[in-house]
């Protein structure tokens, strides 16, 4: 009864995704931490596993994601609200000159970020602490 | 519980010992064809106990796991199991020293317990719903509804990220917070939307920033359509703004519960 093979699923055109098997990250997130412990029951040790990473799926909100997200509503095109932005963000695509702005500023909060982080955890908590003005 | 791990097993020569993917019932059969975790994968066997079986292939001893090839074939094994019978699933890595300490430790010593476990399950299986919101259109609903952001947003406007970092960390953590808000009402609503289909619901922590939803359903297998049909629905109320994935039949790994050892 046991097969590899699962009901061919397809969820009929609603939009979504049905994968057939789940990817390394969906197990990961599965199989790493649910299900029964068998060494609560038993007995044994656990085989020696190699992984390392388990932890660096949590999601912990950094400056990093802080800054990526105002660069990225900086770059939002408000075509609603915003008849102005919309034509002059296009010319500076078509130009060139909003992707290389894009660039340094990431670049920029990338230098600021490994400032931060070299130097010590507190000035990383106290997150809108700023350097060197 | 009692000691009784020590007497040395006669393949102690070649040194594999049993590795545990779950409990099945006892009717449960093998495909000749499936191949377990370990390297080479040997091919999956039924230990049987009264009512119970337990899903095991044997492993070498002195090889550790968690390459992806043993964590997928670990998943495949108990997903494809519980699109056909219950299965209890075990947290990947467990292992026995052999057939014997699998069939007297692990199912006789608990036959009661998982026959009444899997008698639950009959039917079922978990179904995960994971949702990433659109990033482009998320924040615009939040420029859009928050003044603040929207001030702030102004401020940064094609000014340095030097001259605004300030604004822009106070900026991003706005927009992390409005997501957070907006993550906990989009996932009531999809338990709201899906929640009559299931026995059971957990919530999961989210694994992304911009997750929207990530819920675990256990269900019944024969109303996996009502579900599909179910998030379908979501999918197009939420269409352009989350993207939506829904995984399973899976083993139903966020359903089972580990009893805490007791100290006799």
């Amino acid at each position: 009864m046991t097969t590899a093979v699962q009901p061919a699923g397809g969820g009929g055109g609603g939009g979504f995704d049905r994968p057939s098997s789940s990817s390394l990250a969906d197990v990961i997130d599965t199989i790493l931490d649910k299900g029964l412990v068998i060494d609560a029951y038993v007995r044994v040790s656990l085989v020696g596993i190699e992984l390392l990473t388990i932890d660096a799926r949590i999601v912990v909100a950094s400056v990093d994601t802080y800054l990526r997200f105002a660069e990225a509503v900086n770059r939002l095109d408000i075509s609603d609200n915003e008849q102005k932005g919309l034509p002059d963000l296009m010319q500076d695509m078509s130009q060139g000159g909003a992707r290389s702005k894009t660039k340094g500023a990431i670049e920029a909060a990338g230098d600021k970020l490994r400032d931060f982080l070299g130097e010590d955890e507190q000035a990383q908590s106290a997150g809108r602490g700023r350097k060197g003005d | 519980m009692a000691q009784q791990t020590e007497k040395p097993r006669e393949d102690t020569a070649e040194q594999t010992v049993c590795y545990v993917y779950g409990i099945v019932p006892a009717d449960v059969e093998t495909d000749p064809e499936a191949r377990g975790v370990g390297d080479p994968p040997s091919p999956i066997e039924a230990v049987r106990h009264g009512e119970l079986a337990a899903l095991v292939s044997e492993i070498r001893a002195d090889r550790p796991l968690g390459k992806p090839e043993d964590l997928a074939a670990h998943a495949r094994i108990l997903d494809a199991t519980s699109a056909e019978a219950p299965v209890l699933p075990l947290r990947f890595g467990a292992v026995l020293t052999g057939s014997e300490a699998v069939e007297r430790e692990l199912l006789a010593e608990h036959h009661d317990e998982f026959h009444a476990a899997l008698q639950e399950l009959e039917g079922k299986a978990e179904y995960v719903l994971k949702g990433r919101y659109d990033e482009q259109a998320v924040l615009r609903e939040i420029v859009t509804e928050n003044e603040e952001a929207a001030q702030l947003r102004e401020e940064i406007r094609d000014k340095p990220a030097d001259a605004t970092r300030n604004e822009r960390i106070a900026l991003g953590e706005l927009i992390n917070n409005a997501i957070a808000a907006k993550r906990e009402a989009d996932t009531q609503h999809a338990l709201d939307a899906l929640g009559e289909l299931a026995t059971t619901v957990n919530v999961r922590e989210p694994t992304h920033e911009e997750d929207a939803v990530h819920v675990a359903f256990l269900a019944e297998v024969a109303a996996q359509q009502d579900l599909e049909q179910a998030v379908g629905e979501l999918a197009g109320e939420w269409r352009d703004r989350v993207e939506l994935r829904l995984l399973g039949p899976l083993a139903p790994y966020d359903f089972v519960v580990t009893q805490q050892p007791q100290q006799e």
